[in-house]
């Protein structure tokens, strides 16, 4: 977990596709690597072959169930929706016009351009508690633009 | 010898794998030169439009800083003017056109979007990974960065928004793969061809290396004796074709009374002696040598000299001595072996290597004889120094005209009645020191020529003197040339057509060669010899150019067997049953038939299981002045 984000980030991109599911989970792994919460990281996701493939993390805790996780990583927004268990939990998301619609999304991972991008919107990390390591300081942003 | 063919075909297949590469080489080459010519030409016509829609911002909005930039794109409108004029860009080909700018924390922002698909925000961040984006800053000029198929991204163009000196902004171009895409798929078909065809042929160049291995090995046992590991008798005759034999001596080595050895401790100690002997020849010459088993016992060696004549003499000493000190002791017997040697240190003078071999054998006879382990050499040229001028005309001329030319005769041993049945002819010259010259120190020198002439006649009424008064038969050589020669007809005619008693008792000698080149002129020859009640037998046969219908045609008396057959029947099948072939065709064809170079007792007993008529050989006596009767018979035993 000692390399940057960023040079996982060049290295990735050279075999980059938006749909390698297996890469997606790379990125969200070493993103999660460097966000702390009190009750430490459960991540929870609404897209299972991701579910399955964050899975095979040797670092990250996963679970099955929304109501155990303390991070979710959503997405889209119908799943999480009418789900009770999902209520008021920090929301990771993978689209950035989800990072627009969902208030309590506090951080998003998504492809432009055919490059990946990662997005914190600080405060809304800070008021949930989210603690961010310096790694992720040049993907802090203000506001959602 | 090396297979021609096989190196033949190994080039052509290697020069063709050459051209191939060369070509593949080529159209790769064209494939990049293309890629770059078309990946040129669209960033230039790029730069056009970029730099008109540069022109169109700076000038007509009056931009001059980042703010500017930044405040008039603020503008939605402004924004949707823009993007407007700028996405008329897209292509099939450009798939995204954008503006960012740099913020104060160096993060890369969209100014503005003209892309169709995935179209940004204003002002949201964009992760660039590639240096290029800021040496746009710093070198103030076009980038180009060639992207890994990302997204199906080919290549992106960064141009530089510059404003006052600064760069304020950058178009980014992003170019989709299509038509290098097209490009390559269209020629892939193409270059899988010529790799598989490269396959294929490196495949066969492979195979070829393997033939060639596979006859280098082949070529090794056909051409070794397995017990002695020297060369054998093919490779002899593989390798005296390509030979340059002045470079040569050529020994004959025997292994002294080696029956005696089989007979007493068996064969196979016979064997390990062999392969020990053989051994201790290998060692005793050097690599440039050639050592050949030439039959049983007896070996072949050609002494790489390089014109220094005496060496061979060492060398062939060296050898026997190195023979004569070992001890070979097998199943607790110690056995001594000795080595008898013939040398003759320049085979190159000889007409050929049979008659070089024949030479070194009579050397080896005369060691034999001498005692056994011993070397013995032939040098033509001391001989030739020995017997004065022999090697030209004039000595021979002077010999005629002096009446030194003188015939040894040699038996041709009658064995079934124990008698000589006749005797054969052979010249010699004696000098006026009292020297004997045999015929191969002058005869070369005047072949085909009137000297030759003379000397057959000389021959002819020096035999004709000598037998005209006894009732012993006599053999005389010619040649196809002698007979055709009028005087030498003369001399015959006259000397034998009143002379009946004697014409019955002479038989010619016709060398069988590719000189007689006349087939008709030669039958009208052997028929006037017929019509004198004189016989005829055919010389040398087996060795020359046989052409058994004219020798039917001749109804010749006499078949000689040629002496290079005749001398291994002992431990030759080969030869062996050549022998018994040529019999086996003169009984059918009426002739008695007469083996010549019978100089060993062995090869004596053979001859007699093949129902020989006549014998002729040292093993029976050797030519003398004197003719010689039964009781000097086998006198050399």
């Amino acid at each position: 977990m000692k390399a940057s984000i960023l040079l996982l980030i060049l290295v990735i991109t050279l075999f980059a596709r938006e749909d390698r599911v297996d890469i997606k989970a790379q990125i969200l792994e070493k993103i999660f690597s460097n966000i702390h919460v009190d009750s430490g990281v459960t991540l929870w996701c609404d897209n299972k072959h991701l579910l399955e493939e964050l899975k095979k993390s040797s670092y990250l805790i996963i679970t099955d169930e929304c109501a155990v996780a303390t991070i979710i990583v959503v997405e889209s927004r119908e799943s999480i929706e009418n789900d009770e268990n999902c209520k008021n939990k920090p929301i990771f998301v993978l689209n950035y016009e989800l990072l627009k619609n969902i208030p309590e999304s506090f951080g998003a991972f998504f492809w432009k351009k055919g490059r990946p991008n990662i997005v914190i919107i600080e405060s809304r990390a800070l008021f949930q508690n989210i603690r961010l390591s310096k790694e992720l300081e040049s993907y802090k942003e203000e506001k959602v633009w | 010898m090396v297979k021609k063919k096989e190196f033949g075909i190994f080039f052509l297949l290697f020069m063709l794998a050459l051209f191939f590469v060369y070509i593949y080489t080529d159209i790769t080459k064209a494939k990049e030169d293309i890629f770059e010519r078309i990946q040129n030409h669209q960033i230039e016509q790029i730069s056009y439009i970029l730099q008109n829609i540069e022109k169109d911002i700076l000038e007509t909005t009056e931009i001059v800083t980042v703010d500017d930039m930044f405040s008039m794109f603020k503008k939605e409108h402004v924004r949707a003017e823009y993007e407007h004029i700028i996405s008329l860009m897209l292509t099939s080909n450009v798939k995204y056109v954008y503006i960012l700018y740099k913020d104060e924390q160096s993060r890369f922002r969209f100014l503005l979007d003209a892309s169709k698909t995935d179209k940004a925000n204003f002002n949201q961040k964009f992760d660039v990974n590639s240096p290029e984006y800021e040496t746009v800053f710093t070198t103030k000029k076009p980038q180009v960065i060639q992207q890994s198929d990302i997204e199906n991204l080919y290549l992106t163009y960064l141009y530089p928004i510059i404003s006052n000196g600064n760069v304020i902004a950058i178009f980014n171009i992003d170019i989709t793969t299509n038509i290098q895409k097209i490009i390559l798929e269209s020629i892939k078909p193409l270059e899988t061809f010529f790799v598989v065809l490269i396959i294929f042929v490196l495949l066969l160049m492979v195979m070829t290396i393997m033939q060639i291995f596979h006859y280098f090995v082949t070529r090794k046992k056909i051409f070794t004796d397995q017990l002695t590991n020297t060369f054998n008798r093919n490779y002899l005759e593989e390798t005296l074709p390509l030979l340059n034999l002045s470079n040569y001596s050529l020994a004959m080595l025997d292994l002294d009374k080696f029956k005696i050895i089989n007979d007493t401790y068996g064969h196979k100690t016979g064997d390990y002696v062999l392969s020990q002997a053989s051994k201790i020849f290998k060692e005793s010459i050097r690599d440039s040598d050639i050592l050949v088993r030439y039959g049983g016992e007896e070996f072949l060696l050609l002494i790489n000299n390089r014109n220094k004549a005496k060496s061979a003499l060492d060398t062939c000493e060296r050898l026997r001595r190195n023979i004569s000190k070992e001890r070979f002791i097998y199943d607790d017997h110690e056995i001594r072996v000795s080595v008898s040697i013939g040398l003759h240190k320049y085979p190159y003078l000889e007409k050929n290597i049979q008659e070089a071999i024949k030479i070194a054998d009579k050397m080896l006879y005369i060691a034999k004889k001498g005692g056994r382990d011993r070397v013995e050499c032939y040098d033509e040229k001391e001989s030739a120094e020995k017997f004065s001028s022999s090697g030209d005309i004039s000595f021979v001329k002077e010999a005629i005209d002096d009446e030194r030319v003188i015939c040894h005769y040699q038996p041709i041993y009658d064995y079934k009645h124990s008698r000589v049945f006749k005797y054969e002819a052979l010249v010699r010259i004696v000098t006026k020191e009292g020297l004997i010259v045999p015929p191969f120190a002058f005869l070369p020198q005047i072949k085909e020529t009137n000297m030759h002439y003379k000397l057959t006649q000389r021959i002819l009424l020096t035999v004709f003197e000598t037998f005209k008064n006894n009732s012993k038969l006599v053999s005389i050589n010619m040649n196809f040339s002698d007979l055709i020669n009028s005087d030498i007809e003369e001399t015959i005619i006259k000397n034998l057509q009143d002379n009946p008693h004697l014409a019955s008792r002479v038989t010619f000698e016709i060398l069988e060669s590719d000189e007689i080149n006349d087939i008709e002129l030669f039958k009208q020859k052997i028929n006037l010899i017929h019509s004198l009640k004189a016989k005829v037998s055919i010389d040398d046969f087996g060795s020359g150019y046989s052409n058994f219908k004219t020798i039917i045609d001749i109804e010749a008396n006499f078949l000689k067997i040629d002496g290079s057959l005749v001398k291994n029947i002992d431990v030759s099948a080969k030869d062996f049953k050549v022998v018994k072939s040529i019999i086996h065709f003169a009984k059918q064809s009426n002739m008695q038939t007469i083996a010549e170079h019978v100089h060993s007792k062995d090869i004596y007993e053979k001859l007699l299981l093949l129902d020989i008529d006549f014998m002729q050989g040292y093993y029976i006596s050797e030519p003398k002045e004197a003719l010689v009767g039964e009781e000097e018979l086998f006198q050399a035993l």
